[in-house]
């Protein structure tokens, strides 16, 4: 595939990239770092692509993998204020719809206690059930099998149901 | 229910929530700056088309820097007269022996000898003149890099007449400027007022060399050469 070619294909997913790099590393200049990264390396190994194979499939393992070499080693910690918001240079939801206050309110902790989870748990949740990659793609990209995705799956919903329970209960005091 | 959430139809609440949540969309700077970053830049376009020409541009003219440095620096082929460095090496030599040259005819039984020892070429006989010239004296030489030996004759009518004898195996002489005399065809050549008879004897080069370049003085130098290569019959002793 010719490069030009190539990249005009790669840059049609970049929100989508750029969307799990912010759930990454929870800050959004990091975030816009690792997607570069991503797509620097995506060039430059371009012709190990198999042309008709699933791209975004391939653009997202390069991203994790990338995450997982340079960012997670240096990711301190995020701190966690009281309100369960982590801190950061940049907000992390600055483009957050204008909802009623109820549905902002679920999205708020929905999102808070997606920041909570393993990036081993966050990262097929996102990719299965809010990007609509199947199975074996996430698979490859996890580099486990499927029925590991699938079993990851399902404790981050169980976490998730659990942080946001948590919070409910918080919430009516 | 928490959260909007309904805890006992679990899977399909928390997907629609998931899929509900805010997108992180890329900002219009990072995506502009991103396509920047990744687009080749324009001397790339244009060197793509160079990328063999310059290198192949950068070998062509190292090779003609070389040519042009070391050609003038090879050896000379090979000339077209390769005896003639010889010869002139001879006509120095006869000239030595016309200047320097000493007649010692009373003592030829010693120097002869002397001669032999030291050139390194033996003389099973030797021509010692008749009424029209004579052996006058025997010395060693060193001629082109080799010892030789050489004998001085006087003619009747003033003229020294040298007799080179030099080893040179390797040495062929040329077919070019061969001269019939009696039964032997030696390499004949006339130059800068000097004429001389070339052969070989075994793996040695004879000379015989004289200011007999008149075609009546060069008819005596021919004379002179039948009456040498009949009588002396040199060889390298070493």
């Amino acid at each position: 595939m010719a490069d030009e070619a190539f990249r005009e294909q790669a840059l049609q997913h970049l929100d989508a990239l750029h969307n799990l790099a912010v759930y990454l590393t929870r800050n959004g200049s990091e975030a816009q770092d690792l997607v570069q990264e991503t797509y620097v390396r995506a060039m430059r190994f371009s012709h190990r692509f198999e042309p008709g194979t699933h791209l975004r499939a391939w653009l997202f393992q390069i991203l994790r993998n990338t995450f997982l070499t340079f960012y997670r080693l240096r990711e301190r910690e995020a701190a966690i204020s009281e309100n369960g918001v982590p801190e950061g240079d940049a907000p992390m939801f600055h483009d957050a719809p204008s909802e009623n206050s109820e549905r902002s309110g679920v999205h708020l902790d929905l999102a808070r206690a997606l920041v909570l989870l393993p990036e081993e748990f966050k990262t097929p949740l996102l990719l299965a059930e809010v990007e609509g990659l199947a199975l074996e793609d996430v698979a490859r990209i996890m580099d486990c099998p499927v029925g590991t995705v699938k079993s990851r799956i399902f404790r981050a919903k169980e976490r998730l149901r659990t942080h946001l329970k948590d919070y409910g209960e918080r919430s009516r005091g | 229910m928490a959260n909007g959430i309904d805890e006992h139809d679990g899977d399909a609440d928390l997907v629609r929530a998931l899929r509900a949540l805010p997108r992180h969309r890329a900002p219009g700077t990072f995506r502009v700056a991103l396509a920047e970053t990744l687009a080749p830049p324009p001397a790339a376009r244009r060197r793509r088309f160079a990328m063999w020409f310059t290198p192949a541009l950068s070998a062509l003219a190292t090779a003609m820097i070389m040519v042009m440095l070391f050609v003038p620096r090879l050896p000379p082929g090979v000339p077209s007269d390769p005896i003639r460095p010889l010869a002139r090496a001879v006509i120095n030599q006869h000239a030595r022996a016309i200047w320097w040259g000493e007649s010692r005819p009373d003592i030829l039984n010693v120097v002869l000898p002397h001669a032999m020892h030291e050139s390194g070429v033996a003389l099973n006989w030797v021509f010692a003149g008749d009424d029209h010239i004579q052996l006058v004296n025997a010395q060693p030489i060193y001629l082109e890099g080799r010892r030789g030996m050489e004998l001085a004759y006087h003619d009747a009518h003033g003229h020294t007449v040298t007799y080179l004898i030099l080893p040179l195996p390797s040495l062929t002489l040329p077919e070019r400027g061969r001269l019939q005399i009696d039964r032997w065809r030696p390499h004949v050549r006339k130059d800068g007022g000097f004429a001389m008879i070339m052969w070989k004897q075994r793996d040695l080069l004879c000379v015989l060399i004289s200011d007999l370049v008149s075609d009546d003085d060069f008819g005596r130098l021919k004379d002179y050469f039948v009456k040498v290569r009949s009588s002396t019959d040199p060889y390298a002793t070493y």
